[in-house]
C-alpha cells in the first residue's frame, strides 16, 4: 500500500512539473516519467495489459514523437506565460487537493465494488469479442484527429 | 441499415482528402451534401417505420462472424438524427458557398463529416464508454472547426474551448468508471438494473453530480458555459450553426437525458429533477441577461443559446410527459432557429466584414432574404405565435404550472420577454433604420447561402404551423422514450 501511495504522488508531483516546467524538453520528460509510474500502478495493481500500454504508447512512443516535434520546431524553448499562471495554479492545485481528500474520504467507504462482472474475460476476449464497438469509436477519434492536424497545419491556398 | 447513419460519413470523411485532391472544391461539395442528404432522406423515411413496432436493437456480423457491435434506435434517439440530418444537410448547402473563401473544403467535410458521425454514434450507443467515445469524436472534430480559419482569435477560442471540454471529460470518464466499479457493467439497461438492486444513494449522487458537471460543460449550462461566448462566434459561421444548433445539445442535452431518465430513473419532483430544474431555470436567466448586453452579433447569439439550452433543459427536468415534450419540442425549433441565425450572421460577416451590430443599420435594404429570415429566426426563438419557438415554449410553461411550479414558469415568461427585447435589438440594429453609407455596395449572401437559410426558415415557419403533427410524429415517440424511464432501457431494449 505504501509503495502505491509513493507511486500516486510521483504521479501527482510529475505531473506537476509537466505544467510548471518552462523548457518544452523537461515537460515532456516529466510527462513520460508520470506515465511511467503509471504504468508500474498498473502492473502492482493487477492490470498488466494497461501497464504495457501506458508505458509503451504514453511514456514511449507519445514522448519521442514529443521530443521530434520539439526538436524539428524549436526556435526560442522556453514558453513565456504570465506570473498570474504560476500562482493560481499552485493555489487551484492545493484547493482541488483538499477537496479530493474530504470528498473522497466520506464517499470510498460507501461504495461497494464489485467483484467482476459479466464483461470480464481475457483481454483478447474483451478487446475483439466484446467492446469492438470501442475499437470502432477509438478509431473514429483516431481519424477525427488526423484531420485536424490535416487543417490546423494545412498551407493558405492562393485564393484564400 | 442503422448503422449507415455512423459508417457512412465516418467512411466518406476518410476519402474525402483523397477526394479533394482531385478537385478541390466540386466533388467534396457534392459528395458531402449527397451524404447528408442521404442521411436526412433515411432518418425520416426508413426510421419511422423501423421502430413502429418498438425500439429496435441492431446487432453487426462480419462474414456470418457476429460482431460485438450494437446499436439500439427508439423515439429519442430517432429524433435526434432527423434534427441532425435536417441541421447538417441546411449547413452543408449554405457551406458551398461560405467555405470557398477558407479554402481546403476537403478538410473542412471530412471534419463535418466527422463530427455528424460522432453525434450520430453517440445517439444510437447502447453503453456508457461508447457514449464516451463518441462524444470524444464529435468534440475532437469540433475543436479543429472551430480553429480552422487559424487567425488569432479562433485558435484562442478553440484552444480554451478544448481545455474546458477536456475538464468535461474527465468528470465524464471518472463518473463512468465509478459506475462500472459500483456495477460491474457498462451498458445502459445492466447500469439501471444493477443500481436498482444498490443501496449507494451518496455513490450514485456522486456521479450523477460529475455528470452535470461534464454534460453541463458540453450542453454551457451556466456555471460552466464560460466557453461558449469564445469558441462559437469564432468558428466559421456553419459550423457556429452545428454548434449552437446541434453539439451542445446532442453532447450536452441528449447525453445528460438518456442517462438521467434510462439509466438513474429520473423521477418528476426527486433531487435528479430539482437539480436540473434549477440548473436550466439559473441559465435561462443569467444569459440572457448577459445577450442583452452583447454589440458582437455572433456572440449575442451564442449568449441566447446558453439561454435556450436552459428552456430544453428545464422542460426535459420537470420529469413530466409535457415538460419532456415541450423540451424536445423547444430542442428541435432552436437547433433550426439558431442554425438558422447564426448562418445569417454569417452571411452579414461575408458582406460587411464586421460583426459588430453598432457598425450595422440598415442592412434590409441591401440583403433582404437574410433580413426577412433572419426576422423570423428571431422570433421564433423569442417565443412570438404562430411560430415553433412559441409552441415548444408554452408546453415548458404549461408543464411547469401543471407541476407546481409557479415560480419557474413566471421566470420562463419573463426570460422569454427579455429574449424578444434582445433580439429585437438586434434587428433593428442590424436591418433596420437609415442604411449606413459604408454598406451601399453591399450584396445579398450567393444562391446556395440564401438557399440554405430560405429553407430554414421554412422549416421554422413550418414547425409552428404543423406543430401538432410533429408533436404527434416525433415528439411523442421521444418523449416516451424518456417518460418511461428505466422500463424502455430495462425491458423495451433488452439487449441492452
Amino acid at each position: 500500500m505504501t509503495g502505491h501511495i509513493a507511486l500516486l504522488c510521483g504521479i501527482v508531483l510529475f505531473s506537476i512539473l509537466a505544467v510548471l516546467a518552462k523548457d518544452l524538453i523537461k515537460a515532456a520528460i516529466s510527462l513520460a516519467v508520470a506515465s511511467l509510474l503509471l504504468g508500474i500502478l498498473f502492473f502492482l495493481m493487477g492490470a498488466p495489459y494497461a501497464g504495457v500500454f501506458e508505458i509503451s504508447v504514453v511514456a514511449g512512443l507519445i514522448t519521442v514523437l514529443f521530443m521530434l516535434t520539439i526538436a524539428l520546431t524549436k526556435t526560442g524553448g522556453d514558453v513565456r506565460e504570465s506570473k498570474a499562471v504560476r500562482i493560481a495554479f499552485p493555489v487551484f492545485f492545493i484547493a482541488f487537493i483538499v477537496i479530493d481528500i474530504l470528498v473522497m474520504a466520506s464517499l470510498l467507504p460507501k461504495i461497494h465494488v464489485l467483484a467482476g462482472g459479466t464483461e470480464t474475460g481475457t483481454f483478447g476476449d474483451v478487446l475483439w469479442k466484446q467492446r469492438t464497438f470501442d475499437l470502432v469509436g477509438q478509431l473514429a477519434v483516431i481519424l477525427a484527429g488526423v484531420f485536424a492536424v490535416l487543417a490546423l497545419f494545412r498551407k493558405r491556398d492562393k485564393d484564400e | 441499415m442503422i448503422f449507415l447513419f455512423i459508417g457512412l460519413p465516418l467512411v466518406v470523411a476518410a476519402f474525402m482528402p483523397l477526394i479533394g485532391k482531385v478537385s478541390k472544391k466540386v466533388a467534396p461539395d457534392v459528395l458531402a451534401n449527397a451524404v447528408f442528404l442521404f442521411l436526412l432522406v433515411l432518418a425520416v423515411t426508413s426510421g419511422r417505420q423501423l421502430i413502429g413496432q418498438g425500439p429496435v436493437l441492431q446487432s453487426l456480423s462480419w462474414l456470418g462472424e457476429p460482431l460485438a457491435i450494437q446499436i439500439a434506435v427508439d423515439g429519442f434517439s430517432l429524433f435526434m438524427l432527423m434534427a441532425i440530418s435536417l441541421v447538417t444537410f441546411c449547413i452543408g448547402l449554405y457551406s458551398i458557398n461560405y467555405m470557398t473563401h477558407y479554402g481546403s473544403k476537403a478538410n473542412f467535410y471530412a471534419l463535418l463529416l466527422m463530427m455528424v458521425a460522432g453525434m450520430n454514434g453517440l445517439v444510437l450507443v447502447t453503453d456508457l464508454f461508447q457514449l464516451y467515445i463518441f462524444l470524444e469524436v464529435a468534440a475532437v472534430a469540433s475543436y479543429a472547426l472551430v480553429a480552422f480559419g487559424l487567425e488569432h482569435d479562433e485558435l484562442e477560442a478553440a484552444f480554451k474551448y478544448l481545455m474546458l471540454s477536456v475538464v468535461a471529460s474527465a468528470a465524464i470518464l471518472i463518473a463512468i468508471g465509478l459506475l462500472f466499479g459500483l456495477t460491474g457493467s457498462l451498458g445502459f439497461a445492466a447500469v439501471g438494473d444493477a443500481l436498482r438492486g444498490l443501496d449507494a444513494k451518496l455513490a450514485v449522487g456522486f456521479c450523477a453530480a460529475l455528470f452535470i458537471m461534464g454534460f453541463g460543460l458540453k450542453a454551457a449550462l451556466v456555471p460552466f458555459h464560460a466557453w461558449l461566448p469564445d469558441a462559437h462566434p469564432s468558428a466559421p459561421a456553419p459550423i457556429s450553426a452545428v454548434l449552437s444548433g446541434l453539439l451542445i445539445k446532442v453532447s450536452g442535452v441528449y447525453a445528460l437525458a438518456r442517462i438521467f431518465y434510462n439509466v438513474f430513473g429520473l423521477e418528476a419532483g426527486g433531487a435528479l429533477s430539482q437539480a436540473l430544474m434549477i440548473l436550466g431555470a439559473i441559465s435561462i436567466v443569467v444569459a440572457a441577461f448577459l445577450a442583452i448586453r452583447q454589440s458582437d452579433m455572433k456572440r449575442m447569439l451564442a449568449y441566447s443559446s446558453i439561454s435556450q439550452v436552459g428552456y430544453v433543459v428545464l422542460g426535459i427536468g420537470i420529469g413530466t410527459p409535457l415538460g419532456v415534450a415541450g423540451g424536445l419540442l423547444h430542442l428541435f425549433n432552436h437547433a433550426l432557429a439558431k442554425g438558422l441565425l447564426f448562418l445569417n450572421s454569417g452571411a452579414i460577416q461575408q458582406s460587411t466584414g464586421t460583426r459588430n451590430l453598432d457598425e450595422m443599420g440598415g442592412l434590409a435594404k441591401r440583403m433582404p432574404v437574410t433580413a426577412a429570415t433572419s426576422l423570423v429566426g428571431s422570433l421564433s426563438i423569442a417565443g412570438v405565435p404562430p411560430l415553433g419557438g412559441f409552441w415548444s415554449k408554452l408546453l415548458i410553461i404549461m408543464a411547469l404550472v401543471q407541476a407546481g411550479h409557479g415560480v419557474l414558469a413566471v421566470v420562463a415568461v419573463l426570460a422569454s420577454v427579455v429574449t424578444l427585447w434582445y433580439y429585437l435589438i438586434m434587428q433593428r440594429k442590424a436591418f433596420f433604420g437609415k442604411l449606413n453609407e459604408k454598406w451601399a455596395a453591399v450584396k445579398e449572401a450567393p444562391f446556395w447561402m440564401s438557399a440554405a437559410t430560405v429553407l430554414l426558415a421554412l422549416l421554422v415557419i413550418g414547425s409552428g404551423i404543423f406543430f401538432a403533427a410533429i408533436i404527434k410524429s416525433w415528439i411523442q415517440p421521444a418523449s416516451e422514450s424518456l417518460a418511461k424511464g428505466l422500463q424502455t432501457a430495462l425491458h423495451g431494449l433488452g439487449g441492452f
